[in-house]
């Protein structure tokens, strides 16, 4: 046997990576330097360079409440995916084994179709004929249809059903790694099915929480499709108005200053998120 | 005397020019024509090309499907040697394509159709192939008097049925051009029409992000009448979608649809003779007739079926009933309106 001192066989040396890094500055770092280039020039023609007009115009009273709005949108999408997520995963695990896949196949069946198609298919659901308003209509609830398309609510359950997968998949893996013997014996201490549950099951699941609320945050706010054609041209999130700029005006400046503010924002967001998981697991293991 | 080795590597190139038959083409001229999208493009696949085939002698052309921003992208990007020889615009992008310079004059001089265009479609900049035109869109099922005019969208026994778009389109912005002037503005005197957006809320099912979207909200019911675009109307019509198309009697909103040749195209003699073959009457006649039902601009295209029904019976009567707007002066103001749309009009 040879007591020669090796790397562990976890470790790779770091120039395999080049490739990737090297296509990565060139395709992506390149053109985002290009980006914030772009958006110091002050007009639509690209002539004037050397101004800070789009980032304060991005930045003012009506831009910010774009913003958080759009940030809002991700945090109401999340809520509710989380809730819904959560359930679905808690009894994923206990039911029969065989009608495991079946579910898995069903939660993951959105991600196999195209995303116009789900927000087409919400849009039959909740159009003024769709299927919620016959069936309340039906049911003599309600006297004339409810506006449900092109509404906020409609907007965010929509966008929960689209990225549920997002949530439901890291939950399941999460829950399913806890020890069921952990709740066993929290009853058997004595602690209600509640107590069991607040104090052994989420702090444990943490890691999968957060691990879904993030992407389905940041999947939530760009999802431009679903906001233009469920929530429609009043309402503005950034990813509309980034679009807008380009499409109906090519004010690129403009639209590269919305677009890097927008990056900047999410960039924080997923790091606050990445810094909550550390936390979290910390939290899990320790 | 060929070797046997010659020979093999002869008939390996072969075999493999047979495999990727591009690669023989590659330094053959090849005309890139920049179209809209879906029915366009099928309308432009079936009459156009054919045409100019004939005309160049078998010429190469590929349509590559895009929109306005797109292709000002890609010529912008590469200026010297750009990747479309012709592109076709709407009005507001076409002034873009012209205020920076990334468009050439047509050669009006020496054209054998530039001068049989009807004057509204005359632009040296590029001449209009085709107008695109907007009026009233109802649903007969559930309206049973037809609109006559762009203020029954206001009438109370509309509310929440009726829908617009936002000023992403030139549909959208062309509307509200046209109502500003139904209630005293004009284009450089928007107010009015901004007023009458703000009186309209109570009626509005839906503000759609884009005309495509709108067209779709009739099918599910959630509209029931809206300023429509006539091409599209008819593609829901043909499926079945219990849609109909009025002008109503302020005159339906006209775009003209300009065509262009792109500054420094290496195959600028092929795109004249692409241009030419789109303002010919013979391929405008085709094109309006069903299923493209395409407006045409040459006057002496003579105008029948469900285009002379709905739209216009001859030229002088499509010079009363359209209505053309003055895309310079929207164009400078569009930026502020957006803006403003995006402020005002929350629903």
């Amino acid at each position: 046997m040879s007591t020669k001192k090796s790397l562990p066989v976890t470790a790779y040396p770091l120039w395999l990576a080049s490739p990737l890094a090297l296509a990565m500055l060139l395709f992506f770092i390149t053109p985002l330097l290009m980006l914030g280039v772009v958006s110091f020039y002050s007009d639509a023609a690209m002539t004037q360079w050397g101004s800070v007009a789009n980032w304060a115009k991005t930045l003012d009273g009506f831009g910010l409440t774009v913003l958080l709005d759009t940030l809002w949108l991700g945090v109401q999408v999340t809520a509710l995916s989380l809730v819904l997520g959560f359930a679905l995963a808690w009894s994923f695990l206990r039911m029969p084994a065989r009608l495991q896949p079946l579910i898995i196949f069903i939660v993951m069946l959105p991600l196999l179709t195209s995303v116009v198609v789900r927000t087409f298919a919400w849009i039959v659901i909740l159009g003024r004929q769709g299927i919620v308003n016959n069936f309340l209509m039906d049911l003599g609830l309600i006297e004339a249809p409810l506006k449900l398309l092109y509404t906020r609510l409609g907007l965010v359950v929509t966008l929960a059903n689209v990225q549920l997968p997002l949530m439901v998949l890291p939950l399941i893996t999460a829950l399913q790694r806890i020890d069921m013997n952990l709740s066993d014996a929290s009853a058997s201490l004595g602690a209600s099915e509640w107590q069991t549950f607040k104090k052994i099951t989420v702090p444990l699941a943490l890691p999968g929480v957060i691990a879904g609320c993030l992407l389905t945050f940041s999947a939530a706010i760009t999802a431009f499709i679903s906001q233009s054609l469920i929530g429609g041209g009043q309402m503005l999130f950034m990813p509309m108005y980034l679009y807008q700029q380009v499409s109906a005006l090519s004010n690129f400046p403009f639209a590269a200053a919305i677009s890097l503010t927008f990056l900047a924002t999410v960039i924080l967001c997923v790091s606050l998120f990445n810094m909550l998981g550390r936390l979290s697991r910390g939290y899990a293991n320790g | 005397m060929t070797s046997r080795r010659q020979l093999l590597q002869a008939s390996l190139t072969l075999g493999a020019l047979q495999l990727f038959p591009g690669m023989s083409h590659a330094q053959a001229k090849r005309l890139v024509f920049a179209t809209f999208t879906g029915s366009w493009e099928e309308a432009h696949r079936a009459v156009l090309v054919p045409a100019f085939k004939k005309a160049t002698n078998n010429a190469e052309i590929i349509l590559d499907p895009m929109l306005s921003v797109d292709q000002i992208a890609k010529v912008t990007a590469a200026r010297n040697n750009p990747p479309i020889d012709v592109m076709l615009h709407d009005p507001g992008p076409a002034l873009t394509a012209i205020d920076q310079g990334l468009v050439e004059n047509y050669p009006v001089a020496t054209s054998a159709n530039y001068k049989d265009l009807i004057a509204e479609a005359q632009e040296e900049t590029g001449p209009a192939i085709f107008f695109q035109v907007v009026g009233l869109t109802y649903n007969p099922d559930k309206i049973k008097t037809p609109p006559t005019s762009w203020k029954d969208l206001w009438k109370p026994e509309y509310k929440g049925r009726a829908g617009i778009t936002n000023l992403n389109s030139t549909l959208g912005t062309g509307f509200l051009v046209e109502i500003a002037k139904m209630f005293g503005g004009s284009e450089s005197n928007i107010e009015p029409g901004f007023k009458a957006l703000n009186d309209l809320k109570p009626n509005l099912a839906a503000v759609a992000a884009n005309p495509g979207a709108l067209a779709t909200l009739f099918q599910q019911g959630q509209v029931d009448i809206s300023p429509g675009n006539f091409n599209a109307i008819q593609i829901l019509k043909a499926r079945g979608v219990p849609v109909e198309f009025v002008i109503p009697k302020e005159g339906a909103i006209a775009f003209k649809t300009t065509i262009h040749i792109v500054k420094n195209s290496p195959n600028r003699e092929l795109a004249v003779a692409l241009i030419e073959a789109a303002m010919s009457p013979d391929v405008q006649t085709k094109l309006m007739q069903s299923p493209y039902l395409v407006v045409p601009t040459n006057s002496k295209v003579k105008m029948d079926g469900e285009i002379a029904k709905v739209l216009a019976k001859d030229q002088a009567d499509m010079k009363k009933r359209f209505v053309f707007q003055d895309w310079k002066k929207i164009n400078e103001q569009r930026a502020q309106w957006i803006e403003r749309f995006n402020r005002e009009i929350k629903l």
